[in-house]
């Protein structure tokens, strides 16, 4: 990881710069649906930004189990860092959802299983991230972290399920025209590399944080 | 383990019913949401069945919350979780015997929530009682396990009720739903299509938690203060 981080500047930069492009794609390439009109447009950030947000929970998933079994640092640092960018795309995909809703359904929410599913994963890794921040040992805050991070992931698909029960509204799938396609791999590929810029950019900050943190300590002690 | 889990499940009961006051706060919260929730509704009306099915569960989440806070705060005055740490048998047995616990004391609790919902909120047991039952069994088994679990997180730690408010509640949410689902054709009599598939979503939650906590609780519990 520290390896990799002197690329995230330009990882971040070649993201905004390919997500500015899409633009092109999304609003001149991609033709607009016949049924749901120009509002359509919003799908092409929509879909990248759940799929990426989700992609940040499993990660934090895997690094918190990575942590309890190796008890090293970097994964606690590496799944704090996930589960930030996790929650910040889950949440700016729910308010594109709800745009998008708006005008396609006619109200701003349902409890339909994806949207229901979004907004309680948001919820559970809020809770995940306050107990990061709480004030205690710093093994301890890890440990615990650590499980919520993976109780938080077991608990996704039985809430998927159940919402999905309750009630279910939000297409399962769509068939896209081949110019959708490729707009919609263009976007998702633009969004990666942004995602992977902000989790190295993320992780360099807690890392910097500890250290300065343990340096701090370290000065103090010596003066006592 | 299974002796530790029942030894220390005793001496939580005992502490908590010997003093009183542990049960009782959660107890009183509980009816009060109750109460509270009844004064939407004008004289003579009757709260719909999923709405008093919802209240019904969220007070009982609200009490557990209280209950798994009381049973894990026993042990922090002196330092006595370290002497649970070092005693000669698994961590999980602590876990189980708080489980248990909590479970008297949650299903004690709805005891009194199920006929103060059927007075206050107007409602009606139906002939689905036996689903209903069966619901709550299963639901308690599975809100104990997790809040076992979580409950040694919020040990030692200030306003620990509103942390495991925070972290449990959004992880109960397929319980809630299901008992909702479930209590609300208790109450109203009419069984919507797709029950069975809210009492395979219930044990699936218990199965899952109570597997993760048995794995997972030894590094919550025995992590340094």
């Amino acid at each position: 990881m520290a390896g990799l981080y002197p690329l995230a500047p330009f990882l971040a930069l070649a993201g905004g710069f390919l997500l500015a492009a899409c633009q092109w794609l999304i609003l001149v390439y991609a033709p607009t649906e016949a049924t749901l009109g120009l509002p359509q447009k919003i799908f092409y950030l929509h879909l990248p930004l759940a799929w990426w947000g989700l992609f940040s929970f499993f990660l934090v998933f895997i690094a918190s189990g990575a942590y309890l079994a190796s008890r090293k640092r970097f994964w606690d640092v590496l799944a704090g860092a996930a589960a930030e960018i996790g929650l910040a795309l889950a949440a700016l995909a729910l308010i594109s959802g709800a745009i998008w809703a708006k005008t396609s359904w006619g109200l701003w929410w349902t409890w339909d299983a994806r949207l229901t599913t979004t907004l309680v994963m948001c919820f559970i890794y809020a809770g995940y991230l306050v107990v990061r921040g709480m004030d205690m040992q710093p093994d301890r805050r890890a440990r615990i972290a650590a499980v919520l991070g993976i109780v938080a992931f077991l608990d996704v698909p039985l809430v998927f399920f159940s919402a999905r029960l309750w009630s279910y509204i939000h297409p399962p799938s769509i068939s896209l025209e081949p110019e959708m396609k490729h707009t919609l791999v263009a976007c998702i590929a633009s969004f990666a590399l942004l995602w992977l810029g902000l989790l190295l950019f993320r992780w360099r900050l807690a890392q910097d944080a500890i250290n300065l943190e343990e340096t701090t300590k370290e000065r103090l002690m010596r003066r006592e | 383990m299974l002796k530790a889990a029942l030894l220390i499940a005793s001496k939580d009961l005992r502490l908590t019913m010997g003093r009183g006051s542990g049960l009782l706060q959660a107890l009183l919260l509980g009816l009060l949401l109750i109460f509270v929730f009844s004064l939407s509704l004008t004289p003579g009306q009757r709260m719909s069945a999923q709405g008093a099915a919802a209240i019904f569960w969220m007070a009982s989440a609200f009490c557990q919350v209280l209950i798994f806070s009381t049973l894990y705060g026993l042990e922090e005055i002196n330092g006595q979780r370290q002497g649970l740490v070092l005693a000669p048998s698994p961590a999980q047995g602590v876990w189980l015997g708080k489980a248990l616990a909590g479970l008297c004391l949650l299903v004690a609790s709805q005891t009194l929530f199920l006929p103060a919902t059927i007075v206050f909120l107007g409602q009606e047991i139906s002939d689905l009682w036996r689903l209903g039952l069966a619901i709550v069994i299963i639901g308690d088994i599975g809100i104990v396990a997790i809040g076992s679990l979580l409950g040694a997180l919020s040990q030692g730690q200030s306003a620990r009720e509103s942390l495991l408010s925070i972290v449990l509640f959004p992880l109960l949410a397929p319980l809630f739903l299901g008992g909702i689902r479930i209590g609300s054709a208790v109450f109203s009599g009419k069984l919507s299509e797709g029950a069975d598939g809210w009492f395979g979503i219930a044990l699936a939650f218990d199965a899952i938690f109570v597997a993760s906590a048995l794995a997972l609780f030894p590094s919550v519990y025995n992590a340094e203060e």
